[in-house]
C-alpha cells in the first residue's frame, strides 16, 4: 500500500492554472422546471454530464460550443438497485443500427433521484456522428432520451472569432472536458485547440443570455518557481469543513482545491495543490464520499488504475510548492489494483459507484485511445 | 441516398396452394361441378385473395416494410412492435429505434437512423394468429474502400522545433475517425526508436478536432515542458536541442468512413533551442504598400508564430475601422501577409495584435509559456489588445 507522506516542498505544479472564468453570483432558482421551454433539442454533439436540481441534466455540446439543461422528466425517487450491463456499446449500436466500433462513450452520470444511469455517446466517430443520450434502468433497458420536444434550454459558449471567416465552419473549438452543477451555477472546464489559455467558466443557472459577467483569473497561492496557463481535466464539487471547494484535477495530475466563494467576478482566486498524483498518467474522474466516518476521493485514471485518496482533513495540508523528484506527493492514497480497465466513473449513490469499463486501446500505455469493446456498466461498492 | 441493401435468400412463404384430385364426372356431375367450381372460383377469388398473396418483408426507400399483408390502421394492442420488429445486432440486444406507420395498408418501419455499412438487419414479421414468425434479413451498403485522406500539412512547417514546442496541428484532406491518434502518431528518436512509450511524448486524452475532423491538435507534454517538474527533470523535455526527430502518421489512420489513408506521411525536424522570450511586436517588421496598389502588407516577425493563431489573432484597422483582407501565412510562419480587399487609401493604419497570439513554444505577448516567480503574474500585460501603427503613403 503505497501511502505517501506529505511532503513540504514537493511536487511543483505540472500545469499551473491561469484560468479565466467568467461569474457572477450564484443564486439558486425556485422552480428551475417552470423556465424551461419546450422544443427539439438542437445537440451537435452530446459530452460531459452533469444533473442539477429536479432531474435536470446538463449536456456539455463542445460542437456545437453549448451547455443545454434538458428536463428528463426523471423525477421519481427510486432506491438504488444494482446495475450490470454488459456489452453496453454493443446494445446501444444495436439500439441505433451501427457497428459497435461507431459507438463512442463520452460520459456517464446517475439521477441522484431515480438512480437511472444516463449515457452520452456519439453514433459514429467522423464529423457526421450524431450525438446520443440514452438511459438505462436498473433492469438494464437502454432508451433514448427524447429529444425532439423536451423541456430544456441552452447556452452559447462561443466567445471568440472564426479563425478563418471564409471557411465552412470556424475551426476553433472549445472542447467541454468536465462540467459540475454546483450551488446554482454550471461550472465548465474546457480545452482549446488553438490557444493553449484554458477557459473555466462558471454560469448561472437557469441560463441568462447575459450571464457572461466579468473576467477573473485563477492562481494557485503555490506553484513553485515556474507557472503555466492550463486546462482542468476535470473536478468536483467538495465540502471542506463547511466551506465549498472545487477540486481540480489537471491534464498532468495535480490535484488542486479551489473555494467556490472567492469565485467572483474581479477576484484573483487562490487555488491550493493538495496532491500530485505522477507523471504520465491523466485522471479521468473522481467521487468524493465517505465510509466509517472518514472522508475519501475515489479517482479512475488513465494509467494509475484507480485511486483512493484518504481525504480527512484536506483543509490541513500544506500546499505543495516546490519541484521533487518523488513520483507522487501530498495527500495520501492508495491503488485499487483489483479495479481494472475503469475508462469512466461516476456517483451512484452513498455506498456505490458506477464505472464503465473496457480493455485498453491499441495505444501506449499512459495514452491507450478509446477502450476496446464491449464496454459494461456496473456498480461497485464504494471501498 | 437510397441504400444498396442486399438480401440473403429468400424466406418468404406461400400461404396456401391448392391442389384436387378429380376423377371423371357425369354429365349432371358436370353440370352441378361447373357451378360448384364456379362458386369455389368466386370464394377463393373474393376470400383468398390477399390470404393467397405471398407476405414478404421488403426494405424501400429508407424503410421496412411487410408487403402483401393488409394492416389494420390501429396498432394492436401491445404496439406494432408485437407484430413487426427490426434488430440490427445479434444476441440479446436491444430492436432498432424507429417509428411506425400504416401507408396503403402496408405497414412501414421507419428507422430513426440512416441505414449503416457493415450492420445485418433482422426483420421479424409474427402473423396475426400464430405461426412461425417471417424473417428476413439485409446487409447495409458496401463500405467505401477506395483511400481518399492524406496529411496535407503539419505545423510548424519549419524543421528545426525548439525543445519547448507546445503543439502541433495536424491538417487532413478528408475527414478523419476520432480515437485514433495515440495510436497512429508516433515520433521515433534518432536510432528509429519510438518515444511514445511508457511516458509518451504527446499529452493524453480528448483528441482535439476542428468540428470538420480535418485538423488535429497535439499537445508535447506540458509537464515535460515546464521547468522544474518532476517530469521535465527527470525524463526531460520531449524534444531535445541538437537531437533528430521523426514525427510518423500511420497509412492505416482510418478516415470517417473507415478507410485507411492514401499514404503515411514523416516529417524530419531537429530539435532547437528554448523559446524563453514572448513574442514582442515592438520587434516585428511591417513592410506597407504603395497607396493605390492592393499589394500585401506584410508583417515579419524574428521567430516562427502559432500558424491557427495568425489566422484570427492579427487585424489591420484604419480611419474607418477594421480593414477587410485576406490572410496568408509564409515563410516558414514567420511572415504574416495581407491582401486588402480594396485598394489600399493613403493614410495612417494600425496592426491590431491580440495579445494571446502565442510562438511555437506557447509565449504570448508579454508572457512566458512558464512564468518565473509568481509574484510577476500581477505585473503581466493585462490588456487584451496592443496595436502597432503605419503609414501608407
Amino acid at each position: 500500500m503505497p501511502r505517501l507522506k506529505l511532503v513540504s516542498m514537493t511536487v511543483a505544479l505540472c500545469l499551473g492554472v491561469a484560468a479565466a472564468i467568467t461569474v457572477t453570483a450564484a443564486r439558486k432558482p425556485a422552480s428551475p422546471l417552470a423556465e424551461l421551454p419546450s422544443g427539439k433539442v438542437q445537440l451537435q454533439s452530446a459530452g460531459p454530464l452533469a444533473f442539477g436540481p429536479d432531474g435536470i441534466l446538463f449536456v456539455g455540446d463542445s460542437v456545437g460550443g453549448a451547455i443545454v439543461a434538458i428536463d428528463t422528466q426523471d423525477h421519481t425517487s427510486a432506491s438504488a438497485k444494482p446495475v450490470n450491463v454488459q456489452g453496453v456499446d454493443e446494445k446501444i449500436a444495436a439500439l441505433v443500427g451501427v457497428t459497435p466500433d461507431q459507438i463512442v462513450i463520452n460520459d456517464v452520470k446517475v439521477n441522484p433521484i431515480s438512480k437511472n444511469v444516463y449515457l452520452s455517446a456519439s453514433r459514429g466517430r467522423g464529423p457526421d456522428a450524431m450525438p446520443l443520450i440514452v438511459r438505462v434502468d436498473a433492469s438494464g433497458k437502454i432508451t433514448p432520451l427524447p429529444l425532439d420536444n423536451a423541456r430544456h434550454q441552452s447556452i452559447s459558449l462561443v466567445d471568440a472569432p472564426d479563425s478563418n471567416p471564409t471557411a465552412r465552419q470556424n475551426p476553433r473549438m472549445q472542447t467541454i472536458t468536465g462540467m459540475n452543477y454546483v450551488d446554482g451555477n454550471v461550472i465548465v472546464a474546457g480545452l482549446s485547440n488553438e490557444e493553449w489559455a484554458s477557459a473555466l467558466r462558471s454560469i448561472p443557472y437557469p441560463f441568462k443570455e447575459a450571464s457572461q459577467g466579468a473576467t477573473l483569473q485563477i492562481w494557485h497561492s503555490s506553484h513553485g518557481r515556474f507557472e503555466t496557463a492550463a486546462p482542468v481535466r476535470t473536478f468536483v464539487p467538495y465540502t471542506i469543513s463547511g466551506q465549498q471547494y472545487i477540486l481540480a484535477a489537471y491534464t498532468c495530475t495535480p490535484l488542486v482545491k479551489i473555494p467556490v466563494s472567492d469565485l467572483k467576478p474581479g477576484a484573483k482566486v487562490k487555488g491550493v495543490e493538495i496532491a500530485d498524483l505522477g507523471m504520465g498518467n491523466q485522471p479521468l474522474d473522481m467521487v468524493p464520499y465517505k465510509k466509517d466516518g472518514h472522508d475519501y476521493i475515489l479517482i479512475a485514471n488513465s494509467s494509475f488504475g484507480v485511486l483512493k485518496l484518504k481525504a480527512d482533513n484536506l483543509a490541513s495540508y500544506p500546499a505543495i510548492d516546490s519541484p521533487t523528484i518523488t513520483n507522487v506527493a501530498g495527500v495520501p492514497f492508495d491503488t485499487l489494483s483489483d479495479i481494472k480497465d475503469v475508462r469512466m466513473l461516476a456517483q451512484f449513490d452513498d455506498s456505490n459507484a458506477l464505472i464503465v469499463t473496457g480493455k485498453p486501446g491499441a495505444g501506449p500505455a499512459y495514452a491507450p485511445g478509446p477502450p476496446v469493446g464491449p464496454i459494461n456498466l456496473q456498480t461497485i461498492a464504494l471501498p | 441516398m437510397r441504400p444498396d441493401l442486399r438480401s440473403d435468400q429468400s424466406t418468404c412463404r406461400r400461404l396456401r396452394c391448392l391442389n384436387q384430385n378429380q376423377s371423371k364426372p357425369s354429365f349432371i356431375e358436370k353440370h352441378l361441378l361447373k357451378l360448384r367450381l364456379a362458386g369455389v372460383a368466386v370464394i377463393l377469388f373474393l376470400g383468398m385473395a390477399a390470404a393467397a398473396q405471398t407476405i414478404s418483408i421488403q426494405f424501400e426507400g429508407g424503410a421496412f416494410k411487410v408487403a402483401g399483408w393488409r394492416a389494420p390502421a390501429a396498432a394492436p394492442a401491445q404496439g406494432w412492435s408485437s407484430v413487426f420488429v427490426v434488430y440490427a445486432g445479434a444476441g440479446d440486444v436491444p430492436a432498432l429505434l424507429g417509428s411506425y406507420a400504416v401507408e396503403g395498408g402496408v405497414l412501414v418501419f421507419h428507422p430513426s437512423y440512416p441505414i449503416a455499412p457493415g450492420v445485418r438487419y433482422r426483420a421479424v414479421f409474427h402473423l396475426p394468429g400464430g405461426g412461425a414468425p417471417l424473417e428476413k434479413t439485409f446487409d447495409g451498403p458496401h463500405r467505401d474502400t477506395i483511400p481518399l485522406a492524406r496529411v496535407e500539412h503539419v505545423y510548424p512547417s519549419t524543421d528545426v522545433l525548439p525543445s519547448n514546442q507546445l503543439r502541433l496541428y495536424i491538417y487532413f484532406s478528408a475527414p478523419m475517425s476520432r480515437g485514433e491518434a495515440a495510436q497512429h502518431i508516433h515520433m521515433l528518436d534518432e536510432n528509429g526508436k519510438d518515444l511514445q512509450g511508457t511516458h509518451g511524448v504527446f499529452l493524453p486524452g480528448e483528441e482535439l478536432w476542428d468540428p470538420n475532423f480535418q485538423r488535429l491538435t497535439m499537445t508535447f507534454d506540458p509537464g515535460r515542458i515546464k521547468r522544474g517538474l518532476t517530469s521535465n527533470e527527470t525524463i526531460g523535455p520531449p524534444i531535445a536541442e541538437g537531437k533528430r526527430y521523426t514525427l510518423v502518421i500511420d497509412r492505416q489512420w482510418p478516415d470517417a468512413r473507415g478507410v485507411p489513408m492514401v499514404e503515411g506521411f514523416r516529417k524530419v525536424f531537429r530539435g532547437g533551442p528554448a523559446l524563453r522570450t514572448p513574442p514582442d511586436p515592438g520587434q516585428w517588421r511591417i513592410t506597407a504598400p504603395q497607396a493605390g496598389t492592393s499589394g500585401a502588407l506584410l508583417v515579419d516577425f524574428p521567430t516562427p508564430m502559432n500558424y491557427p493563431l495568425l489566422q484570427r489573432m492579427l487585424q489591420v484597422s484604419g480611419g474607418s475601422g477594421a480593414v477587410a483582407g485576406t490572410v496568408a501565412v509564409a515563410l516558414h510562419e514567420t511572415e504574416w501577409r495581407f491582401t486588402p480587399r480594396q485598394p489600399w487609401k493613403a493614410g495612417d493604419y494600425q496592426l491590431v495584435v491580440d495579445t494571446a497570439i502565442e510562438d511555437l513554444a506557447g509565449n504570448h505577448v508579454g508572457q512566458p509559456f512558464d512564468v518565473d516567480v509568481f509574484a510577476k503574474v500581477t505585473e503581466h500585460i493585462t490588456t487584451k489588445t496592443v496595436s502597432l501603427p503605419f503609414t501608407i503613403r
